[in-house]
C-alpha cells in the first residue's frame, strides 16, 4: 500500500539548526519591551488588536467565482447561508487582463477560473440580490482593479448606496503581478500610479474600504522563500506609500486602508514568525521611515490564505489536513482574515462539498480548538521570537538591496524580483528531486493505485452566452454616450490626471472593461514583461 | 557534430501561472538541452510557427488554466497545416486524469502532470527524440529552393549539425544585414522585435538570428530572445531562429556566416543578428554584418566612460533605447560629448514604439543608395 520514506527528512524551507532547541542564548538581541510589548500596542508584534480573537473571530473569506455572473452570485448566497463573513471574489482570466468575453485570445477561458465580468450588467448580476452595505466584498483582481472599483461603486449607486457605505478590499497590488503573477497590461510606471488613482479616491470617498490588498501570496506560490516573501511585500507597501505621500495625500488619512495578503506555507513556526515579524516591520517603517502619527496606521492587517502549492494530485484527502494546520498557523500568527483552500483545487476550481469541508476546518478551529482564547500564544517562545527576529533581519538585508538597486521600480526594470524568485523555486524543486525534503503521497508513502475525485465541470455554454450578452450590449448602448466617455477617459489619462471619475462614467455609459484598457493602453503603453532568467 | 536537444517550452492562452515552465526551462538547460521559452499569451497559432522556425524536436505546453480542450485541437491542428507532424507534443501543468484519454487521443505524446520529476521527464523526451528525423538531404535542398521555410529550417539545422548538402551555394545576394549588439537588460531583442514590425509593414521580408550564450558546463542554453520578438499575428515574411553561442567566442554561435547567407539566399531583404550581448567581447558581429547598431539605455554608467570602451568603436549607429525613462536627455547630451564624431544615434522607446520607425525608414533608405 505505501512506501517507507526515503530519507530523515527536514521540514521545508527553514534552515536546519545544529541545535536540537532553542534556549535564553538565542535571545542575546532581544528586547522584549521594543520587540515584542502586549498585544495591541506598539510594535504589535503580538497581534493589533489587544484581545484579539476572544473579541472578534478572523473573517472566513472564501474565494469563490465561477462561470457565469448568475452562477457565482447563486454560490455568494450558498456560502452566506453556510454562515461565511464576508465574499470574496474570483474573476476569470480575460477579465483579470482587462479583456471582454468576446477577445480572441479569452477563447476556451472565459468563465473557467473565475467569474467573467466585461461589463456593468454583468457586475449588476454579480451581486443581484446582496445588499452592498451589509457585506464586505473582496476583489481579487489586479490591473483593471480600477474598473472593477467603479462597476462595484455603480452597482452600490443602484441599490441606493453610496461609496461611503461599502465595505471591502480591492487586491489592486500590481507590483507583485510584475514580480510573480504576470497579470500586468500596462508598464510598471503607469500601472502604479493607476493604483495611487484608487487609492486617493478611496481615501476621499471610501473610508471603510481597503484599497490596496498588498500581496505575498502570490509571489510565495511562485516559488519565493518566506522571508523573500515578507520581504518583497512590505517593500512593496512602502512603494505605494511613498508614492501615495509625493501624490500629496497625509499618511495618516491613507495607510489605514491598505492591507495585506500573506501565504501560509507548510512550515509551522516558520510561518507563525513570519506574520509576526511582518507587523513589527511593518509598524516601525510606517512610523520611522513615512512618519505615521495615528496608531492604525501602523497595524499590518492580513488577510491570509493557505498554500495551494503545497496541495497534491495524489491522495487529494489529505489536503485536508494540510489545510488544517496551515490555518493552525494563521490563527497563531494573528490574521485578520482567512481563506483555506479546499482539497480540490489542483485539479479544477472547488465543488461544493470540498468548499464546505475547508469553511468548516476554520469553523472547527474558531470554536472547538481553544485557541482562541488566548492572544499570541506562541509570544515568548525562544524558538518563535529567535524565527522572528530572524525573519525581520532576513527581510531587512533584502530592503538594503533592492534601496541599492534605487527601489521597487528600478529592480523591476532588472528582473531582480522574478529572477530571485525563479532561483528559489529552482532550489526547491531540487530539494524535493534529491529527496531531502518530503511530499507525502508523492514522493514517499505512495499508493499505486490513484483515486479520482469528481471535480467542477465548467460548459462552454458560458462562454457562447457571455458573448452573446456582450454583442447585444453593445449594440444597445447608447453610441453617443459611450463614444464620449471614452475620449474623456483618454483625455485624463493623457493629463495624467485621476482616471476614477471617468472610469464610473464609462461604466455607466455600458463601456467594457476591455474597450477602457485598449483607451488606456493608448496612452499608457503596454508591457510585455521585464528580464527573464 | 552531436547536436543538444532543442525544446520549445510554450505557454498559450492569458494564464500566467509560469512557476513549472520556468523550473522545468532551467532543469532541461542543465540536462544540456537548448530551450527556448516563448513567454507568456502566445496563441496555438504562434507556437507551432515557432517550433518550426526553430525546427525543435519536441514542442512542451505548459496550461493550468482548464482550457486544454479548447487548445490542444488547435495546436495539432497547426502542427498539421505547418507541416511538422514529426514534432511530438507534450503537456503539463494542470490536466484532470478523466481528460487525458481523450488528450492523448487528439495527437499529444505523452502528459506530465505535477510531481513528475524532471528527471523522468528528461528520459522520456531522450527516447522519443532518438526515434525521430528521417529527411533527405535532396528533399531539403528541393524544399529550400522552392522557398519552403519547413526546410530553410531544417536546412539550419544539418548546416549546424553535419555542414551544407551538396547542391547549395552560398554567395552574397541582396540581404541587408544588420547587426544589433549591447549590454545585457539593453532592450536588444525587444527592439528587433518592434524594428523587424516596423520593416514588415514598410513591405521588407525580415530575417532574425538570435544567438544567447551557451553553459560551459552543462553544454545547455536558454533561448531567451525570441519571447521578445513574437507579438502579433505569426508571420511567414519574418522568419526567427535562435541559436546557443556553443564554444565560438565573440558574440556569435556556430556557422553564423553560413546561417545568413542561407536567410540571404531565401530572399530575405534584411537579416537582423543579436548578439550574445555579453558587451565587451562582442566583436566577431562587425566582420559580418553591413551595419553593428549598438544599444544603450539612460543610466546606463558614464559615457565618457562607455567611449574608452572597445565596443563603441565597432559600432556604426547608436540607439539610446527606454527614452521613456527619466535621465534619457541627460544620456543622449553625454553620448553627443563621448562620441565627437558624425556617427547617428537614434532616441527610441520599445515600451511606447516612439523612435522605431526612423530606424526602420533609415534601413528602407540605405537600401536603395
Amino acid at each position: 500500500m505505501s512506501t517507507k520514506p526515503s530519507a530523515n527528512h527536514s521540514a521545508a524551507s527553514v534552515d536546519c539548526d545544529e541545535k536540537p532547541f532553542a534556549g535564553l542564548e538565542d535571545m542575546y538581541a532581544f528586547d522584549a519591551e521594543s520587540m515584542l510589548a502586549e498585544p495591541g500596542v506598539f510594535p504589535f508584534t503580538r497581534g493589533v488588536h489587544r484581545e484579539m480573537y476572544r473579541k472578534k473571530l478572523w473573517t472566513m473569506r472564501q474565494f469563490a467565482g465561477f462561470g457565469s455572473a448568475q452562477q457565482t452570485n447563486e454560490r455568494f448566497k450558498f456560502l452566506l447561508d453556510k454562515g461565511q463573513t464576508g465574499l470574496s471574489t474570483a474573476f476569470d482570466l480575460p477579465t483579470l487582463m482587462g479583456r471582454d468575453s468576446d477577445d480572441s485570445l479569452s477563447l476556451g477561458e472565459v468563465g473557467r477560473c473565475g467569474v467573467a465580468i466585461s461589463s456593468l450588467d454583468d457586475m449588476r448580476r454579480l451581486y443581484d440580490g446582496i445588499d452592498l452595505s451589509r457585506v464586505s466584498t473582496s476583489m481579487t483582481i489586479n490591473a483593471p482593479a480600477a474598473i472593477i472599483l467603479a462597476f462595484y461603486v455603480c452597482v452600490a449607486e443602484e441599490q441606493g448606496h453610496g461609496p461611503d457605505e461599502l465595505r471591502g478590499t480591492l487586491q489592486n497590488d500590481i507590483l507583485k503581478e510584475f514580480h510573480a503573477q504576470n497579470e500586468y497590461v500596462f508598464p510598471p510606471g503607469p500601472s502604479v500610479k493607476l493604483v495611487i488613482d484608487t487609492i486617493e479616491y478611496g481615501t476621499h470617498h471610501m473610508p471603510l474600504w481597503n484599497t490596496v490588498s498588498i500581496s505575498g501570496y502570490h509571489i510565495r506560490e511562485a516559488g519565493a522563500t518566506a522571508a523573500e516573501e515578507l520581504a518583497f511585500t512590505l517593500a512593496d507597501g512602502m512603494e505605494y506609500v511613498r508614492l501615495s505621500q509625493e501624490r500629496g495625500l497625509d499618511v495618516d488619512d491613507f495607510s489605514q486602508r491598505l492591507s495585506f495578503f500573506f501565504d501560509v506555507h507548510n512550515d509551522f513556526f516558520e510561518e507563525i514568525a513570519k506574520l509576526r515579524a511582518a507587523r513589527r516591520i511593518w509598524a516601525n517603517v510606517m512610523r520611522d521611515r513615512f512618519g505615521a502619527k495615528n496608531d492604525r496606521s501602523l497595524w499590518c492587517r492580513m488577510h491570509c490564505q493557505t498554500a495551494g502549492v503545497t496541495l497534491t494530485e495524489q491522495q487529494p484527502m489529505n489536503n485536508v489536513v494540510r489545510v488544517a494546520l496551515q490555518a493552525m498557523a494563521a490563527v497563531l500568527g494573528g490574521t485578520q482574515s482567512l481563506h483555506t483552500n479546499s482539497m480540490d483545487e489542483t485539479l479544477a476550481l472547488p465543488t461544493e462539498e470540498a468548499v464546505k469541508v475547508a469553511l468548516r476546518t476554520q469553523q472547527i478551529i474558531a470554536h472547538e480548538s481553544n485557541v482562541t482564547q488566548t492572544v499570541d500564544p506562541c509570544g515568548g517562545s525562544y524558538f518563535i521570537e529567535k524565527l522572528t527576529n530572524e525573519m525581520e533581519a532576513k527581510a531587512n538585508a533584502i530592503f538594503d538591496q533592492i534601496d541599492a538597486m534605487g527601489g521597487v521600480l528600478k529592480a523591476i526594470d532588472r528582473g531582480y524580483f522574478r529572477r530571485a524568485i525563479a532561483e528559489s523555486a529552482m532550489m526547491e524543486n531540487k530539494r524535493i528531486e534529491s529527496g531531502a525534503q518530503a511530499i507525502v503521497g508523492v514522493t514517499d508513502f505512495v499508493d499505486e493505485e490513484s483515486h479520482g475525485m469528481e471535480t467542477l465541470k465548467i460548459g462552454q455554454d458560458v462562454e457562447d452566452a457571455q458573448v452573446a450578452s456582450l454583442k447585444q450590449l453593445k449594440a444597445d448602448r447608447d453610441q453617443k454616450r459611450w463614444r464620449a466617455s471614452l475620449d474623456h477617459l483618454r483625455d485624463l489619462a493623457r493629463e495624467g490626471a485621476n482616471v476614477m471619475p471617468a472610469l464610473i462614467a464609462a461604466a455607466k455609459a455600458d463601456a467594457t472593461v476591455g474597450e477602457m484598457m485598449e483607451t488606456m493602453k493608448g496612452v499608457f503603453g503596454a508591457y510585455d514583461g521585464g528580464p527573464e532568467w | 557534430m552531436k547536436r543538444p536537444i532543442r525544446i520549445l517550452l510554450a505557454k498559450i492562452g492569458l494564464d500566467g501561472h509560469d512557476r513549472g515552465v520556468k523550473v522545468l526551462a532551467r532543469s532541461f538547460r542543465e540536462a544540456g538541452f537548448e530551450v527556448i521559452y516563448t513567454g507568456l499569451w502566445q496563441t496555438c497559432e504562434a507556437t507551432m510557427y515557432a517550433a518550426m522556425q526553430e525546427d525543435v524536436d519536441i514542442v512542451g505546453a505548459s496550461l493550468l488554466s482548464a482550457a486544454h480542450m479548447t487548445v490542444v485541437p488547435e495546436l495539432v491542428r497547426y502542427r498539421r497545416e505547418l507541416g511538422v507532424e514529426n514534432i511530438p507534443i507534450l503537456l503539463g501543468g494542470i490536466i484532470p486524469e478523466t481528460d487525458h484519454e481523450t488528450v492523448l487521443g487528439m495527437g499529444v505524446a505523452a502528459i506530465f502532470n505535477p510531481g513528475a520529476s524532471t528527471a523522468d521527464i528528461v528520459t522520456r523526451i531522450r527516447e522519443m527524440v532518438a526515434s525521430s528525423r528521417s529527411e533527405s538531404d535532396e528533399d531539403l535542398v528541393r524544399g529550400y529552393k522552392n522557398r519552403e521555410p519547413v526546410s530553410l529550417a531544417r536546412l539550419i539545422t544539418r548546416l549546424q549539425r553535419d555542414g551544407l548538402p551538396g547542391g547549395i551555394d552560398l554567395e552574397q545576394g541582396k540581404a541587408t544585414i544588420v547587426g544589433v549588439t549591447g549590454a545585457p537588460g539593453v532592450g536588444k531583442s525587444s527592439f528587433i522585435g518592434k524594428l523587424g514590425g516596423a520593416l514588415r509593414e514598410r513591405g521588407l521580408k525580415v530575417a532574425v538570428l538570435a544567438v544567447d550564450p551557451t553553459s560551459p558546463i552543462n553544454g545547455g542554453a536558454l533561448l531567451g530572445d525570441r519571447l521578445r520578438m513574437m507579438r502579433g499575428k505569426p508571420d511567414a515574411d519574418f522568419f526567427i531562429r535562435s541559436v546557443a553561442s556553443g564554444d565560438v567566442q565573440g558574440g556569435l554561435g556556430p556557422k553564423s556566416e553560413e546561417i545568413i547567407r542561407l536567410f540571404d539566399g531565401f530572399d530575405f531583404d534584411v537579416v537582423l543578428v543579436e548578439t550574445v550581448g555579453a558587451g565587451q567581447s562582442d566583436f566577431t558581429v562587425r566582420e559580418i554584418v553591413d551595419h553593428v547598431l549598438l544599444l544603450v539605455m539612460p543610466e546606463s554608467g558614464d559615457a565618457i566612460q562607455f567611449s574608452k570602451a572597445g565596443i563603441m568603436e565597432i559600432a556604426t549607429h547608436f540607439v539610446l533605447n527606454k527614452c521613456d525613462l527619466d535621465g534619457a536627455d541627460a544620456t543622449h547630451a553625454q553620448m553627443i560629448g563621448a562620441l565627437g564624431d558624425s556617427r547617428p544615434i537614434w532616441r527610441i522607446s520599445t515600451i511606447n514604439g516612439e523612435g522605431i520607425g526612423d530606424v526602420a525608414d533609415w534601413l528602407v533608405q540605405s537600401r536603395s543608395r
